[in-house]
């Protein structure tokens, strides 16, 4: 019988993947979608948006109100994300510890986990000589607003931009191995060491024995079952919470499914009259960096997206959408993210086993969006633009909670060792414990809490 | 022309299509691009349960009139930031038609028989990817 499976392949899977192989185990990492590499990642957008994501694309909450971006493919979504690595600050976790009792959860006590994971990848911080023509209008605005602004932190490696390497096209996978995915800092080193990797393998349930759990899915296209001593899930917040619920978790932890919170990310352009070209160079290069906006509840970031997103994001027809498609070259791009409180956002499945997802963003949340795209069309006021376009969706990058960390059974899912609650060989670290949203990027403190779970799995 | 949905529904698609890009002078229609010969590419990878039902409803729309189908893409463009009810039919209803119509239009994979100025040329959009 392996020593562990891994569900799900993204930031937490990646890296547990690594550290428990290396560590010596004997280790089967399963993933639901393909195994995509370098030179066979989709080129173009129509074919990775379709080919990398759950759904298709995109997932929907019932309302259809917000939608989802989740990728699924070897390496999950660290393939297809951004890779700005932050570490989170003393708001996000004295609010985590508030909520969860947990005490170790604490940024001194995070630290070393960040430097291990740190350590496994090359870090760039931009400069000002990054910047692309959109960087340079955020930051003029900010500036000239007295806002405070800060270079982003990516995890990349000659990305070849001073070249002429445009950074948008690895959205849909890195074609040089660039990225710092997970795919490329866990999966390729561990797969030298003997990682089995499953693709195509959808975990359907678990089922929870004294001594092993026993894992059923679908293995292309055929049922399987698999035994390990210890099952480590890591599919992501809709991922491992739709696989606890189906295995009829709910009644035993009635935390389960609560507390699903997204970052709701709200996106406007500035329409210039000279071509901006957000789409060229290293294309997010800064963020806003104000302690009012992050006291506010939200922050700006400056980006951009090829065109069907932004065709998409226009909610325009005919000749209106035409003409606003024609000014692509001519936008600058701005998006605020809400700290949304997990309050909203809840988890469930259908009879068929069918994920659902529903959020209402609270009072609170709607306010906070609101003075972030105040915020939005102050800057581009104070750099003339010509035109501002609001989109009127709101989407979700970040996917956090469902199977929120916890001391008390009754309000959480998993127990501070990383155990789901009386279910000692259950194991979880991925951006469903989250207690709440921190209003940071997740992925660095998804990899660390991976890090610190995989040392202690390795120890006993 | 596609496997997985029906002549009609592929109708339906173009139809839709020139409502939503009808082209100028600079752009191609929707059908004259003629991106909806690779649909299939596409839905392929969506999940079986939403193609069965896009395509019996689009199938449906391709026998309507076109003054119904500008109310419906109307509609479907008013239904954000509305209630719930049969405004969540057209929010879902909107996402999947522009998906599937601006994914078959802003690419680089036109019809058979097209040449002209591609949409992704006609908005001047290109990148360069270095390989490695
Ligand atoms: C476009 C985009 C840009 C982003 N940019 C950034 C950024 O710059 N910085 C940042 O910190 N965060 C960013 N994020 C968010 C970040 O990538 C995610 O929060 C993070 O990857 C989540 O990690 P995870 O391990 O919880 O889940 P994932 O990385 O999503 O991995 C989960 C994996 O599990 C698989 N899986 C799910 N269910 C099953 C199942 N039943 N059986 C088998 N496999 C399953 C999935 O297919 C997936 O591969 C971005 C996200 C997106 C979509």
């Amino acid at each position: 019988m392996k020593d562990f499976i891994i569900v799900g392949s993204g930031s937490s899977g990646g890296i547990l993947a690594r550290s428990l192989q290396e560590g010596g185990a004997d280790v089967t990492l399963i993933e639901a979608g393909k195994f995509f590499r370098k030179d066979t990642f989709p080129r173009t957008e129509a074919a990775y948006s379709s080919q990398l994501f759950w759904g298709g694309g995109l997932e929907f909450d019932d309302k259809a109100k917000s939608a989802y971006l989740r990728a699924k493919c070897v390496g999950g979504t660290t393939n297809v994300n951004q890779c700005l690595m932050n570490r989170f600050d003393d708001m996000a976790m004295d609010d985590w510890r508030d909520r969860s009792g947990i005490d170790w959860l604490t940024v001194d006590a995070l630290n070393p986990h960040y430097d291990k994971v740190e350590d496994l990848m090359e870090l760039h911080t931009f400069e000002k000589k990054d910047f692309n023509r959109n960087a340079e209008l955020f930051t003029g605005g900010c500036d000239k607003l007295g806002y405070g602004w800060k270079y982003l932190r990516r995890g990349q490696k000659d990305c070849k931009i001073e070249e002429g390497n445009d950074c948008i096209g690895c959205l849909g996978g890195c074609q040089r191995d660039s990225k710092q995915s997970t795919l490329v800092i866990g999966i390729q080193v561990a797969e030298k060491l003997g990682l089995e990797v499953l693709s195509n393998f959808e975990a359907d349930t678990v089922v929870h024995h004294e001594d092993h759990v026993v894992l059923l899915g679908e293995h292309e296209g055929q049922k399987k079952e698999l035994s390990a001593r210890r099952m480590i899930l890591a599919g992501g917040s809709f991922g491992t919470t739709k696989i606890l619920l189906n295995s009829g978790l709910k009644k035993a932890l009635p935390a389960l499914g609560k507390g699903f919170c997204q970052h709701p990310q709200y996106m406007a352009f500035g329409v210039f009259d000279e071509p901006v070209d957000s789409h060229k160079g290293a294309f997010q290069t800064v963020a806003s960096g104000d302690p009012n906006m992050r006291k506010a509840g939200f922050k700006l970031e400056n980006v951009y997206a090829p065109p069907i997103a932004v065709g998409m994001l226009f909610n325009s027809y005919g000749r209106e959408h035409q003409r606003l498609m024609k000014k692509y070259r001519y936008m600058a791009c701005i998006e605020a993210a809400v700290r949304d409180q997990p309050e909203g956002g809840e988890l469930d499945v259908d009879k068929k086993g069918n994920l659902i997802v529903r959020k209402t963003l609270t009072e609170q949340d709607l306010v906070r969006a609101d003075k972030g795209i105040e915020a939005i069309h102050n800057v581009f006021a104070a750099v003339g633009a010509k035109e501002v376009v609001d989109s009127p969706f709101y989407f979700g990058l970040h996917l956090m909670g469902g199977c929120s960390f916890g001391t008390d059974p009754n309000k959480s899912v998993i127990n501070p060792d990383f155990q789901v609650h009386g279910h000692k060989n259950i194991y979880v670290a991925d951006s469903s414990v989250f207690p709440s949203a921190p209003g940071i990027n997740p992925s660095l403190t998804i990899m660390a809490l991976s890090q610190k779970m995989g040392e202690e799995l390795l120890k006993n | 022309m596609s496997k997985l949905i029906s002549n009609a529904a592929v109708r339906g698609i173009v139809r839709l299509g020139n409502i939503i890009v009808p082209g100028d002078g600079d752009m191609p229609s929707y059908e004259e691009y003629g991106g909806y010969e690779h649909v299939d590419d596409l839905l392929e990878h969506a999940p079986k349960s939403d193609i069965g039902d896009l395509g019996l409803l689009l199938s449906v729309l391709s026998f309507m009139p076109k003054f119904v189908l500008v109310w419906l893409v109307n509609m479907m463009g008013a239904s954000h930031g509305k209630g719930n009810g049969l405004w969540i039919l057209l929010r879902q209803l909107d996402m999947g038609i522009r998906g599937i119509v601006l994914s078959t239009y802003y690419t680089e994979k036109g019809g058979a028989s097209f040449s002209g100025t591609a949409p992704l040329d006609g908005i001047d959009y290109s990148i360069t990817r270095m390989e490695d």
